[in-house]
């Protein structure tokens, strides 16, 4: 059988430069104090942080200039969210933004789309949340009934999405509706970008298991917004949305959202470490180092204008697993008590409460492999 | 990949075919031995991104034979820690062919009136060995893409030697135990062909280094590294 083939990580330009001018920036500007707030810290919202972020040019990267972007290439973005994320930067207000929303918009939205939106996203101001999942539509993505009526007057929803992370803290949702009545399943379905601000939007908070108010619920009750609102072609937000996801997958943060606790474990072993934690470590970052290998190759292959949609599940996959995975194991070989004061022992209760969802936000464990076992041919 | 890359793996895939039936003698009389070996010396002057593609073809179908020391003699008295980067590509080529046997199994298969392969139990287990497999396929082509940046020097190249070798013995537990579990009891036969694969994955895993060999001396690398230093170092090396 053909093997996975690399493709090669090449950005133009001078990356350690790239990769030095970022380090120096972070020294300035990265908030210090709770280290918690470094492990997962693509949930970790901090609008100010994202500010200055984008006033620094590493927001919009790949954007053309005239809508506020810097026109660089999408490898040398790679480079800089990797780095914020081994850094645990409280990127998460314009995370989505970044990664999916500002990129889709250029691609399918309108010309007026693009003016009104981009150019506060490079800056880190406009934040965005995404509309897939509602109360009867989470694996099975294509039975959402939230309904957009076209009328005189613009597009009317009515419906509920569930599990928006962000919603509380973000401008605009891009939601995927049934704009064709009586459509079924895939078809029929439509991409709108809806301003949160707009009336008959309720936003009600979910807390989860943490303690965190990160998801929401978000009702729409007959919701008017312009007929501009739409993205792309009317009717075919199932292909648009597939492609949303191929974004959405195949990034670092499928594993290194967790380094924090690695780097803890390192530094709590010290230059003479016990043997069983040595060979933990060695584990974690022969893992690790793979896991960057298939990352930045799947990345080069997207940047390419392929659409490496296996790819991006196998990243997903073994990502979460290696996140799911090492704070158990950290947990297994290294004595330190549940309520430690330390940072291993706070990043390691943090992480086992959160790692749970890795593998359902995104696309399921299951969903994942059911891809991965159609790009086998067994589906 | 290369033409003349190409034209290796043609030749590489119809010796090691024969080879197989027929053992060392036409890799040997193929000149393998010369693979390494300078053009100026009368050698083939390839690099180990050649070794790799040989090396992953032998995996795939003789894995029994002794091709990487072949291979490696052309050096003269190559560092053991080549030899534990020659494993890796072996085994990326013979867990490719497991999960190629695995596939072609599980789409003739038929039980419950239907080929095992329309299972989702089925599919998810072939999914989770398909990762394990690319997974190893990556260490494999990163590693060697690195020795081809330090011109073999295997000190150079003592992280990344240990990151691929453990990561591939640690997938050789998955991928031998799915294999044979979608298989069933045929898979258990001398007859078919799947042993051929399992069983030299098995061994590789103890050769030249096992997991713990590896995980220790890249576990002891990166303390005297410091949380920070690993990441800085991942990044100054590729
Ligand atoms: C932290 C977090 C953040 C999230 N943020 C967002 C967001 O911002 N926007 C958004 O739209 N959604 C978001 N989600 C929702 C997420 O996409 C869904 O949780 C996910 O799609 C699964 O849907 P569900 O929770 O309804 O589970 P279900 O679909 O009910 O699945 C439950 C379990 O059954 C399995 N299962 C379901 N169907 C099958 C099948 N056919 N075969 C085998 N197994 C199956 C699933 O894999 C899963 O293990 C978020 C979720 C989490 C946990």
């Amino acid at each position: 059988m053909q093997g996975f083939a690399l493709f090669p990580f090449d950005p133009p330009g001078d990356v350690a430069a790239l990769r030095a001018d970022l380090r120096a920036w972070l020294a300035d500007h990265q908030p210090q104090g709770r280290i918690v707030g470094r492990s997962n810290c693509w949930a970790n919202f901090n609008p100010d942080f994202s500010r200055a972020l984008g006033a620094a040019g590493y927001i919009g990267m790949t954007l053309p200039r005239r809508y506020g972007g810097g026109e660089r290439h999408p490898l040398e973005r790679y480079v800089v969210i990797e780095e914020l994320l081994a850094a645990g930067a409280p990127v998460g207000a314009h995370w989505i933004a970044d990664r999916q929303t500002g990129p889709l918009i250029l691609r399918y939205g309108s010309e007026e789309q693009r003016e009104r939106y981009l150019p506060g996203i490079a800056r880190g101001e406009v934040y965005a949340c995404i509309g897939l999942s509602e109360p009867g539509a989470g694996s099975d993505l294509a039975s959402v009934r939230t309904s957009a009526r076209h009328t005189a007057e613009g597009w009317r929803i009515n419906g509920q999405k569930i599990w928006t992370t962000g919603a509380h803290l973000s401008h605009i949702m891009l939601a995927l509706v049934r704009t064709e009545e009586g459509s079924e399943r895939n078809a029929g379905l439509s991409q709108l970008l809806i301003d949160l601000d707009t009336p008959g939007v309720t936003i009600r908070p979910i807390i989860d298991m943490a303690g965190n108010h990160d998801f929401n619920e978000v009702f729409f009750d007959d919701v008017l917004v312009p007929h501009g609102a739409l993205v792309g072609e009317r009717g075919q937000g199932w292909r648009q949305v597939t492609a949303e996801l191929g974004l959405e997958r195949s990034g670092p943060e499928r594993y290194l959202s967790s380094h924090a606790l690695l780097e803890a474990l390192v530094d709590a072993a010290g230059s003479e470490p016990d043997p069983a934690v040595a060979r933990l470590i060695g584990e974690l970052t022969a893992e690790m180092w793979t896991l960057r290998q298939l990352s930045m190759s799947t990345a080069a292959k997207l940047a390419a204008g392929e659409d490496p949609m296996v790819e991006a599940s196998v990243v997903k996959e073994l990502g979460n697993a290696f996140e799911q995975d090492m704070p158990r194991r950290v947990q297994a070989v290294v004595d330190c008590g549940w309520d430690d004061p330390d940072d291993l022992a706070r990043l390691l209760r943090t992480l086992l409460i959160a790692s749970p969802s890795f593998s359902l936000r995104g696309g399921t464990r299951e969903v994942i492999r059911g891809i991965i076992a159609r790009g086998l041919g067994l589906r | 990949m290369s033409a003349a890359r190409d034209m290796l793996c043609d030749t590489a895939r119809a010796v090691f075919a024969e080879a197989a039936g027929a053992g060392m003698a036409p890799v040997e009389q193929a000149g393998f031995d010369l693979l390494l070996v300078a053009e100026s010396e009368g050698g083939f002057g390839g690099d180990w991104g050649d070794v790799h593609a040989v090396l992953r073809l032998a995996g795939e179908l003789a894995p029994d034979l002794p091709v990487a020391e072949l291979i490696l003699s052309g050096l003269g008295e190559a560092p053991e820690a080549l030899h534990a980067a020659a494993a890796v590509s072996l085994m990326a080529g013979s867990m490719g062919q497991a999960l190629a046997l695995s596939i072609e199994h599980v789409n003739t298969r038929q039980q419950f009136g239907r080929p095992l392969g329309k299972f989702q139990a089925v599919q998810q287990s072939l999914a989770v060995m398909a990762c394990e497999v690319a997974a190893v396929d990556a260490a494999a082509a990163a590693l060697a893409a690195r020795l081809d940046a330090t011109g073999l020097d295997a000190e150079a190249c003592d992280f990344e030697i240990a990151a691929a070798k453990l990561r591939a013995n640690r997938a050789v537990g998955v991928v031998t135990a799915i294999a044979h579990q979608v298989h069933g009891a045929i898979g258990f036969t001398r007859e078919y062909d799947l042993h051929r694969v399992t069983i030299p994955l098995m061994r590789r895993r103890s050769q030249h280094g096992n997991d713990a060999l590896w995980a220790a001396r890249l576990g002891r690398q990166v303390a005297a590294l410091g949380g920070r230093g690993l990441w800085e170092a991942l990044t100054a090396r590729a």
